[in-house]
């Protein structure tokens, strides 16, 4: 068989058990799926179901006002759980599952049926309380009428009262009157019989006596004739005429001295003595009796009055007690105690009895009855419906343990389907992928041994091939399968080898002589670009002592000029004072110009011989670092005031490094010149900063920044390589900053980064042992 | 739960406005009655607060005494005037009670038994009650009747032994209401027969509440009346006694009508703007019965002597507030037959004294004076005139005890002759003289049980009046009620003291009730109108 078919063998097994797996895994993830799913429909119907039942409780407290909100939130819900369990029993993959979630379901449209029939209940209970509440009040506002009626009445017996008291003293004044005239009528009588009977000589005493008499009677009969007149004029005409008559005829028996015929008058005045006196008698009786009629009046509407009053207050108890009872209901029906309900349905019984007894106003007496009924007959609908409503809400109590029971039940079952099916995975993957390991393992073995032997045999053959190539050719050559092509093709090219080594070891040849050439070129445009810089330097030395030696020399000419003519003078014995005087000054000033000058040169070659001592040197020391700086950038002066660049150093004072000043100064100078070169435009006046800093103890970082055009990012990372450069056409060799890079990571032991952002200029980062290490090898490996 | 509040208040409403519907009409009355089975009760107070419970075959016109058909849509009566059919409607339907409800409408069982109770001794709800059927008897109904008859369930024949003028009249009578013979039959099986005059059965436009004595008496609108509803919803008789109360109440709006105003507030009424006062020339007559059965008004002398004694002027003036003339006759001079040439016994005290001598009580004599407690419309205060009549007898040295009883009670006591003396009177209640002559002074009612409560029989009178009776020809009736009258007047078993003038009083709302000359106090077709 060909190592394909095994290979594949060894593969494909493996692979079609892993496929195997895979598709149970995913039939089973399937099943897994769903039985998550269920496991949330079960949870969330659960929840559901909680919050439907607690939104029946607060139903089943809220005032009556609030109901529907709680009513509307336990629809919800209730539909949220019906449609949960509905998809559960389209979820469930089990019969017992399905079951469970049917049992659950009917148990919930128990609960919600039972519900309709309490919110029903409700309504109806609500409105009877209503309509109770109504019917109280009812009474209360009948009980208020019939208060107001009786303070009306009561007003209205008050001002009668009065009435009858005047008319009750005005008869009695009256009565006082008529007795008064009928005394005063007997008296006279009295008197005149007494005038008549007796002797002359006695009379005129008793007529005396007699008109006082008289004057009793008239004022008697005015006065009763005054109390009259208020009411009676007719009684007045009457008494009026009676006391004329009466008066006439006893006016005529004191008036006749001695009368005529004393019989006859007599019997005249005792005709109109009865006139008058049974006309005050009548007068006394009718009135006596009317006054006892008052009084009997008055006594009744007093006692009217005080039992009215007295019932109005029964009335008012009743409609209290109605208040009372009323608010025990609503308490007893807030409690939902239906018990309690009875209990005050049983005492109110005998209420409308009672308010029936009373003598409560008639006018309301019907419509208190009838209220206490509706009220009772509300109550004991009432209260029916409350036992009916507790009776629901105790089916619903029921339905809600076998609700939530079945909702948690169906929860923990399709969590431990879920469970399961997970686990059942987790086995089929361990055991599906040991097994498959293990066959995989076993082919694999037994395919590599009959891969590897041949293999071997090749491997060995090529073996004794490589080391002796005319050994001969690799057995299995005639073998069908790969290693049999394997043999023949490692044949064919040991003997294509054999024939190539040679064109080879010549060609090697050729490449070894050029990479010496190679080598040596490098090194020399190398030491050329050392060179280079240190004529660079030279060129710099020689302009910047050629100023002062220039003075002097010019200073020297003109003092020797001086000397000659001062010298002529003086041989010309001419010589003033004066002339002498500005000689000598001019002396002076010439001498102190030299001596300026010359200073000043043979500082400027101390400088170089340092600078180029180190260059040239390469030997390593200790030194201030700032005063170095202020050093090289002075040697480097003339190329930068060439350009107008300038250059500013920020180093602490006594900072002191021990390193090789020499190979620093070639990096600080190859960077200056490369800004020079490349970071700055023709008109440009850049601005260039050395900034020394400790960034650690023992490490000096050297930053080296330009404010010129920057790098391009592309070439950023290859500005180190040898060679490489934009300028080239500026005459820049590309091997500048690769200096820079062998010099710093090498003998100054330190490390370079550059960062440049284009437009805004380049920063070169140095890093530097503040002291080297003492390594003394060569100097610059690129010298070598 | 819009909706539900919609309801709620629709509810409300619904029942704020029935409440405010519901009428109630109070009428503020002048005494218990003493029972309210029409058949067994004889006052107006009484038969007034039966009224509205029932009805007779045949009826008085409103403000009349000419005759209608009620229960009996129509009659015949036979040429010589015994025997007459009615034939009874037929939609006549009975209140029901909380323990009876009507299986049937009227039919002519129920006539047979209301007759039949009191005409019949072993009916068996004849001693029912203790019920003497005074009026039944007083009318002469058990001598009148022959037989009667159900012809089929809607006609009844009544045969009388004799031609009776009055018959129709007498039927329109309160005592010949028409009770439920079904509810008398199953109260009788429950054993509690006398429920049926205690609760009340029977057709009219109100049904029976309660009543509480001294109280109330109260009523129901009867949905199903054969005249149609009512407009009142609840009627209320409020029992006052005292007329002072009564206006009181009256003007407070705790009652809507008003039984005999005191005659002097008459003209306090009038000038009230929310009341209304009505009166009438009253139907009636006010008198002093004289126990014609025991001395010393055995003796005709003393009794005329009392009725001299008396100043009736003086009564009017007082008692009667000058509403009423002084009587001189037993019947009111509005009635047919009223004998005007008769002279009355002058007032006379003197000459009384004489008589008292002469019959031997030259020093008087002690004796009892019966007055009514309650206002009636014949006397609207008769304590007031039983004082005056003391005052007067006292004169001819008659010591006059003046007593009374609870007015339930006090037609029983006089017509058990308890009394010597005392006060009554009688309303007419059919416009016959008869209606007077024979109930209050015939033989017949002078037994005891009787309305004759001077228990006066005197044979030529009561030849008169039962002679009287036999004919339809007045101007022979009136030629012997005039007779009569002259005997009535010389035999004197009373004092004959006023014809009031009967006051009535109402709230302005009061809509549609009307005085009745019979002195009774309808209240169907009334309403409150405000």
């Amino acid at each position: 068989m060909r190592i394909t078919y095994r290979v594949f063998l060894v593969g494909g097994i493996p692979i079609a058990i892993a496929a195997a797996i895979a598709a149970v895994a995913w039939i089973l993830l399937n099943e897994a799926e769903r039985a998550r799913d269920g496991a949330v429909l079960a949870g969330s119907t659960y929840r559901n179901l909680l919050v439907a039942m607690t939104a029946r409780d607060e139903y089943v407290n809220a005032p009556p006002a609030d109901r529907e909100t709680f009513a509307e939130r336990f629809r919800t819900y209730s539909t949220a759980a019906r449609d949960d369990i509905e998809k559960l029993i389209v979820v469930a993959r089990a019969p017992e599952l399905r079951e469970s979630a049917t049992g659950a379901n009917e148990a919930l449209t128990r609960y919600v049926d039972s519900m309709a029939d309490f919110m029903e209940a409700t309504v109806r209970n609500d409105r009877l309380v209503e309509e109770m509440v109504a019917r109280a009040a009812l009474l209360v506002a009948l009980t208020d009428e019939a208060r107001e009626r009786q303070r009306a009445s009561n007003a209205d017996i008050i001002s009668t009262l009065r009435d009858r008291d005047a008319a009750f003293r005005r008869i009695r004044s009256l009565v006082n009157a008529a007795e008064e005239l009928r005394s005063a009528v007997s008296a006279t009588e009295l008197r005149a019989a007494m005038l008549m009977i007796s002797p002359p000589d006695a009379r005129d005493d008793i007529r005396l006596k007699l008109g006082f008499d008289i004057g009793r009677f008239r004022n008697a009969a005015a006065r009763l004739s005054e109390i009259l007149a208020e009411y009676d004029p007719h009684a007045v005409a009457e008494l009026q005429t009676l006391a004329q008559d009466y008066d006439t005829v006893i006016t005529g028996i004191v008036e006749d001295d001695g009368p005529a015929d004393g019989a006859a008058a007599d019997s005249r005045l005792e005709l109109e003595g009865s006139h008058i006196s049974e006309w005050s008698d009548r007068i006394v009786k009718v009135k006596t009796s009317e006054q006892r009629a008052l009084y009997e009046e008055i006594a009744q509407l007093v006692g009217y009055s005080v039992a009215a009053n007295e019932t109005e207050r029964a009335a008012q108890n009743v409609a209290i007690e109605v208040l009372e009872l009323g608010q025990r209901t609503t308490v007893a029906l807030g409690e939902r105690d239906p018990e309690a309900t009875a209990t005050i349905l049983a005492e109110s019984a005998p209420m409308p009895q009672i308010v029936a007894s009373l003598p409560i106003s008639p006018l309301i007496q019907s419509e208190m009855i009838d209220a206490i009924d509706q009220w009772r007959e509300g109550l004991a609908t009432a209260t029916e419906g409350l036992r009916r409503q507790n009776e629901r809400i105790a089916d619903m109590d029921r339905a809600a343990v076998t609700m939530i029971d079945g909702a948690r039940a169906l929860n923990d079952l399709f969590t431990a389907d879920a469970d399961l099916i997970g686990k059942t995975i987790g086995n089929i993957l361990i055991f599906g992928a040991a097994a498959g390991l293990l066959f995989g393992a076993v082919t694999g073995y037994f395919v590599a041994r009959s891969i590897t032997r041949p293999l071997l045999r090749v491997q060995q053959g090529m073996v004794a091939l490589a080391r002796d190539p005319q050994a001969g050719p690799i057995a299995d050559a005639d073998r069908a399968d790969e290693l049999g092509e394997m043999a023949r093709a490692a044949n064919f090219f040991v003997a294509e080898i054999g024939k190539r080594e040679q064109d080879l070891r010549q060609a090697k040849e050729r490449a070894d002589t050029a990479l010496e050439d190679l080598q040596r070129a490098q090194a020399d445009l190398i030491q050329a670009e050392k060179l280079a810089s240190l004529g660079q330097l030279v060129a710099g030395i020689a302009h910047e002592i050629n100023t002062p030696v220039g003075i002097a020399l010019t200073t020297g000419t003109q003092l020797e000029e001086e000397v000659r003519r001062f010298n002529a003078t003086a041989e010309s014995g001419q010589l003033k004072k004066s002339q002498l005087q500005k000689f000598v000054a001019r002396m002076r000033e010439g001498s102190r110009l030299l001596y300026v000058n010359l200073s000043r040169a043979a500082e400027l070659v101390h400088s170089f011989k340092q600078v180029a001592a180190d260059q040239a040197s390469g030997e390593r020391r200790r030194f201030q670092m700032h005063r170095w700086l202020e050093e090289l950038m002075t040697s480097l002066g003339p190329a930068l005031r060439k350009s107008r660049h300038e250059v500013t150093i920020e180093c602490r004072d006594g900072l002191e490094v021990d390193t090789y000043p020499g190979a620093l100064s070639q990096v600080l100078t190859n960077l200056v010149m490369n800004a020079l070169t490349h970071a700055y435009g023709e008109d440009q006046s850049g601005h260039m900063t050395v900034a020394v800093s400790e960034p650690r103890r023992d490490t000096v970082r050297i930053v080296f920044s330009d404010d010129g055009r920057g790098i391009n990012p592309a070439d950023l990372n290859r500005v180190f390589d040898p060679f490489f450069t934009t300028g080239r056409s500026l005459g820049s060799t590309g091997l500048g900053l690769h200096i820079v890079y062998n010099l710093v990571t090498g003998l100054l032991q330190g490390k370079i980064d550059v960062e440049s952002t284009p437009g805004q200029g380049t920063r070169f980062i140095i890093e530097l042992p503040a002291a080297v290490e003492d390594v003394r090898a060569e100097p610059v490996r690129v010298e070598a | 739960m819009k909706f539900w509040t919609g309801c709620i208040v629709a509810v409300l409403v619904m029942t704020s406005a029935a409440a405010a519907e519901a009428k109630t009409l109070v009428f503020c009355s002048e005494g218990n009655p003493e029972a309210l089975n029409p058949q067994i009760v004889t006052t107006t107070t009484g038969l007034n607060a039966a009224r509205p419970m029932f009805n007779q075959l045949v009826e008085f016109v409103p403000g009349s005494t000419r005759i209608r058909p009620a229960l009996a849509r129509s009659w015949e009566v036979s040429p010589d005037g015994t025997e007459y059919i009615f034939h009874l409607r037929d939609d006549v339907q009975f209140h029901s009670s909380d323990d009876f409800t009507p299986t049937r409408p009227l039919n002519a069982d129920d006539v047979l038994f209301s007759l039949e109770r009191q005409w019949k001794q072993d009916h068996p709800f004849h001693a029912v009650s203790g019920a003497q059927y005074a009026y039944f008897k007083d009318m002469g109904m058990p001598e009148l009747l022959k037989s009667i008859e159900k012809i089929d369930d809607m006609t009844i024949r009544i045969r009388l032994t004799r031609p009776e003028a009055p018959f129709l009249a007498d039927l329109a009578m309160p005592f010949n209401s028409i009770l439920s013979a079904e509810y008398a039959a199953q109260q009788l099986e429950n054993g509690t027969p006398e429920r049926l005059d205690e609760e009340p059965i029977g057709t009219g436009p109100f049904t029976f509440d309660s009543f509480q004595k001294d109280v109330a008496v109260r009523y129901q609108v009867f949905p199903d009346y054969w005249e149609g509803q009512q407009p009142i919803e609840t009627l209320v008789f409020s029992i006052t006694p005292n007329p002072a109360v009564r206006l009181t109440k009256l003007k407070a709006g705790e009652c809507h009508v008003m039984a005999f105003p005191n005659p002097s507030d008459a003209q306090r009424i009038s000038d009230d703007p929310n009341l209304k006062l009505m009166q009438q020339e009253g139907f009636n007559i006010g008198y002093l019965a004289l126990n014609t059965s025991r001395p010393p008004f055995d003796d005709v002398r003393v009794r005329r002597a009392i009725n001299m004694a008396i100043d009736k002027q003086a009564i009017i003036d007082g008692a009667y507030g000058g509403a009423g003339k002084a009587a001189k006759n037993p019947i009111p001079p509005t009635l047919w037959s009223y004998n005007d040439d008769i002279e009355d016994y002058p007032y006379d005290p003197a000459q009384a004294q004489r008589l008292l001598a002469e019959a031997g009580y030259p020093n008087g004599f002690e004796t009892d004076l019966w007055y009514m407690p309650v206002s009636r419309p014949y006397n609207p205060d008769a304590k007031r005139v039983a004082e005056l009549i003391q005052t007067d007898l006292s004169r001819i040295g008659v010591r006059a005890n003046l007593v009374t009883r609870e007015w339930s009670d006090y037609r029983t006591a006089l017509q058990n002759g308890e009394h010597s003396m005392a006060l009554y009177g009688w309303t007419g209640d059919n416009g016959d003289p008869d209606n007077f002559l024979n109930v209050l002074l015939g033989c017949t009612a002078s037994r005891i049980g009787g309305n004759n409560v001077a228990r006066w029989c005197d044979e030529d009178f009561d030849a008169l009046v039962s002679r009287a009776k036999l004919t339809y020809d007045q101007e022979i009736r009136e030629r012997l009620y005039r007779e009569a009258q002259e005997i009535f007047k010389r035999e004197a078993p009373w004092v004959p003291i006023a014809h009031s003038v009967v006051f009535m009083a109402s709230r302005d709302e009061v809509d549609g009730f009307r005085m009745d000359p019979l002195g009774r106090h309808p209240f169907d077709h009334v309403d409150l109108k405000y």
